[in-house]
């Protein structure tokens, strides 16, 4: 090559090239964590997550609880009566004290008959350990230790129950307690320690990342769960092939949410988008004329591309208004 | 004067391979440092930049980018940028400006006599040109494309997305060739060639892509459009318009035509270098 400044250019852009090529082969064929760049997605108690969970929700129940929407709920709440008891038995005051709830499935054979086995709960709130712990032993529970973290188990002395689980419940950190049968709680502080959770599971962090803007959120893989909860063949076999499924929601004045599914392969997303449409234009047909219902009906829009499907809604408070006012059989004066 | 004549030294004609290799090896470090290079530095920079932005834009937790009230992922945004600025855009411009400046720069500068004067086929110069156009726009558009990709597409989604990415680094090479075989035959040709590649890459092209019909044949980009790894982007009537009338060929035709635009325009270049008179101006 003719000159110094040339071979310098084509060394570096060749470099440049034989790095990215290098990394995506590395990444693609040996599968680097996401955490080996970049700050893994969603919340941190995601890091007690095993990595076999099929399905991974999130509420931000602070902002849930807190949002216009919820405070239209407050009438069908249970009385303050039942409230106050609950929070002198456990100290908890379910509106002030519960921060978010990160729920997980690990579907295992059998689960249709004993789902809870397979869940696990992990709350992040303000405890008081002593007295969650002390109600627990009054009430037939053990304290043991696991890894240095307490868990407090609850033996099912359901006779109807031909495989009990034992569930317990374990104070992950200060300010997180797992729940769930005593092998998922297990699982959870194993999931941790070990580094082999849910982050490293590069196929369900793909959706949480795509996730944005959300304070409800459920991420999933399909056919995982229907392969394990026993459906009957003529419903199984009627089901869309459809591979894995993000929903997403944002609750505030309003709500607004999508849901995501990724079907096996083009052809099924293609007939699951028209199928959809069919519906939505139902929906737009019946909602004609009917002030609140065809702005809720407008507000729904079918989208994907490929082998996903995706349908997202936007329900903004004045339309609650105008459903709350129908619900109570006054006028509805929809703003413009 | 008596005595014998001292024969001249006889000029040993170069092997067209060897003489295109030398050609090449002269040209690349000319286009690469030519003012060409910042133009192609500066569209090409574009991609990147954006890419840049984006992913500032998504470290502050925001989405860059909302199509139906739904975030856009990297690769989404990555496949956009491939559609519509690299194949829509950058290519046949390189191309166009490239490819029409082997042989009519050196006519312009006058230049052309020295090389036609050497030894070497004159096939062989336009071969060797018509290479390091390729190295030179490989060197450049490529990395950018791998940099853009690493902005964009979180590590996690690599192992899923990686295939499309050499998909598309070949697919852009491709074009790069296919673009600049027939614009080298347009520059050897025609005296103005800048504006006739212009008007064939941003006129012919575009037009005939929105007309139902077997008339998108005749381009270049229906067949690299074929090959894209990523959905057409559907904003904009020109889209919409072209995703109606889509009708992707076979992966297989479209390479083979894309080849034979390739080989068939850079064969038809070089025998018009070979046997065409050029008259430069005074």
């Amino acid at each position: 090559m003719s000159n110094k400044k040339t071979r310098y250019f084509v060394a570096v852009m060749g470099a440049i090239l034989a790095v990215g090529l290098g990394t995506g082969l590395v990444a693609s064929y040996m599968g680097l964590p996401v955490s080996v760049f970049s700050s893994a997605a969603g919340p941190e108690e995601l890091q007690y997550v095993p990595a076999d969970a099929a399905v991974v929700a999130y509420a931000n129940v602070r902002e849930v609880m807190s949002s216009q929407f919820r405070q239209r709920f407050k009438d069908i709440e249970p009385s303050e009566n039942d409230k106050n008891e609950f929070e002198e038995k456990t100290g908890l005051n379910l509106e002030q004290d519960v921060d978010s709830i990160v729920a997980a499935v690990m579907p295992k054979d059998g689960m249709a008959n004993n789902p809870a086995g397979s869940f696990l709960i992990l709350a992040r709130a303000r405890y008081q350990a002593s007295r969650l712990e002390a109600l627990a032993i009054e009430h037939g529970g053990q304290v043991s230790e696991y890894n240095g973290k307490r868990l407090i188990a609850v033996h099912d002395d359901d006779a109807n129950d031909p495989t009990p689980d034992e569930m317990a419940f374990g104070f992950l950190e200060a300010d997180l307690v797992g729940f769930g049968s005593i092998e998922t709680v297990k699982a959870a502080i194993d999931a941790r320690a070990s580094n082999r959770n849910i982050v490293s599971n590069n196929d369900m962090m793909k959706l949480v990342n795509e996730i944005d803007n959300a304070n409800a959120w459920a991420v999933g893989k399909f056919d995982a769960i229907a392969s394990k909860v026993g459906l009957p063949n003529e419903i199984a076999s009627a089901m869309p092939a459809i591979s894995w499924f993000s929903a997403a929601g944002h609750v505030n004045g309003g709500i607004s949410g999508s849901f995501k599914a990724e079907a096996k392969d083009e052809a099924t997303a293609k007939n699951l988008r028209d199928i959809m449409g069919g519906f939505l234009a139902m929906a737009k047909m019946q909602a004609a004329n009917k002030p609140g219902m065809q702005q809720l009906a407008d507000s729904l829009v079918i989208s994907g591309e490929g082998n996903t499907v995706a349908l997202a809604f936007s329900i903004p408070s004045e339309v609650l208004d105008v459903l709350e006012a129908l619900a109570k059989g006054r006028t509805p004066q929809l703003q413009q | 004067m008596t005595g014998d004549a001292t024969p001249l030294p006889a000029f040993r004609r170069m092997s067209f391979v060897n003489a295109s290799r030398r050609v090449f090896d002269l040209s690349l470090g000319e286009m690469l440092w030519s003012r060409r290079t910042i133009f192609m530095a500066l569209i090409v920079g574009g991609p990147v930049l954006l890419a840049l932005i984006v992913k500032v834009i998504e470290s502050f937790g925001m989405a860059a980018l909302r199509v139906n009230n739904q975030r856009m992922a990297g690769f989404s945004i990555f496949g956009v940028i491939i559609w519509a600025l690299f194949l829509r855009f950058i290519v046949p411009v390189l191309g166009v400006f490239y490819g029409t400046a082997l042989m009519a720069d050196e006519v312009e500068d006058k230049t052309i006599t020295y090389l036609f004067t050497r030894p070497v086929p004159r096939g062989a110069v336009l071969v060797g040109k018509f290479l390091a156009y390729l190295a030179c726009t490989f060197l450049v558009v490529l990395p950018s494309v791998m940099v853009v990709y690493f902005l964009l597409v979180p590590l996690s989604q690599v192992p899923a997305t990686f295939g499309k990415l050499l998909i598309d680094l070949g697919l852009l090479a491709l074009g790069l060739a296919a673009y600049g075989g027939v614009f080298s035959l347009v520059g050897s040709f025609f005296k103005r060639p800048l504006v006739i590649g212009l008007i064939f890459a941003f006129g012919w092209e575009q037009v005939v892509m929105l007309i139902p019909g077997s008339l998108k044949q005749f381009t270049i980009a229906y067949y690299l459009q074929g090959l894209v790894p990523h959905a057409m982007p559907s904003e904009g009537v020109t889209s919409i318009l072209q995703g109606l009338f889509q009708q992707n060929p076979p992966a297989w035709v479209c390479l083979a035509w894309l080849f034979a635009f390739l080989g068939g325009f850079l064969y038809l270049a070089t025998r018009v270098v070979e046997k065409k008179e050029y008259i430069l101006e005074q």
